[in-house]
């Protein structure tokens, strides 16, 4: 039986595998990687809480900015990371060390 | 019926894709199971009535930014047995023990505080029938371009913004500088 609880566990899942991939990775792209799964579940969360709760299509709208954003954030976010990789030679996040005295 | 096989396939590809790119050590396949994990989150839209939502997940996550992220890999390649001047990792440098244990830590107790939320919710258990498949493409438009015109407008621009500012900051230093 599919219920509510069933969707919102799929999207813990998805959030924790996020969330150990960004505290855990040294690599920015890794990291970039663990924002997209995390955005998703986010998403998911809207999706099934607009199906399950309320039968309107709001939660559809607000993923679909969810999805809109994550995009503009991987172009931006890869962007920094080959500019970074031309400057420095590496993708290693303790090279961005610039800023610390 | 139909229903609940594609829920589970979908399902399990969602949560064995998104474990894999915790676990596996290298980028690249990092990047195929994240693909995995987004393909399977599209399906679980289409079980959801959202199918315009599972369209755009394939067009813009799996055939968007995994390319992205896939190009970004290999433009930042590097020199696989350079050992960085920190002298622990190699330059793909995808953690360590520490790093995966203060990981692993943190997952946990979001883990305790989420099941505890959810536990609520399933006590109450909302559950509807599933109605009837009817496109949501045109109620998605008709939202868009009434009660959410200002969001529309503003992410047009915040693309614009985005696109622009990317290809400014990757574009090659000049000489001098």
């Amino acid at each position: 039986m599919i219920t509510l609880s069933s969707y919102l566990m799929i999207s813990l899942a998805l959030f924790l595998s996020g969330l150990v991939v960004m505290i855990s990775r040294k690599n920015i792209i890794a990291i970039l990687l663990g924002i997209e799964l995390i955005l998703n579940a986010a998403a998911l969360n809207f999706v099934a809480y607009t199906r399950f709760v309320n039968d309107n299509i709001e939660g559809h709208i607000m993923s679909l900015f969810i999805i809109v954003i994550a995009a503009a954030e991987a172009a931006v976010g890869l962007g920094i990371v080959i500019r970074f990789f031309q400057m420095r030679e590496s993708i290693h996040i303790d090279d961005a060390a610039q800023l610390q005295s | 019926m139909f229903d609940n096989i594609l829920f589970i396939l979908s399902a399990s590809l969602t949560v064995v894709g998104a474990f894999s790119v915790v676990l596996t050590k290298n980028l690249m396949h990092s990047c195929v199971y994240l693909l995995a994990a987004l393909f399977g989150t599209a399906g679980l839209y289409a079980t959801l009535g959202a199918d315009f939502l599972a369209a755009t997940q394939l067009v813009v996550y799996v055939g968007g930014v995994v390319i992205l992220m896939l190009f970004a890999v290999m433009l930042t390649g590097g020199d696989q047995d350079k050992e960085n001047k920190f002298g622990i990792t190699k330059v793909p440098s995808m953690g360590n023990f520490k790093t995966f244990l203060a990981g692993g830590v943190s997952a946990l107790v979001i883990a305790l505080v989420v099941l505890r939320l959810i536990a609520n919710v399933a006590k109450q258990n909302p559950q509807g029938e599933l109605p009837e498949f009817t496109s949501s493409v045109v109620a998605i438009g008709t939202k868009l371009v009434t009660d959410h015109v200002l969001a529309f407008e503003i992410s047009s621009v915040l693309l614009l913004g985005a696109l622009v500012g990317a290809a400014v900051i990757a574009r090659p230093a000049k000489r001098g500088e």
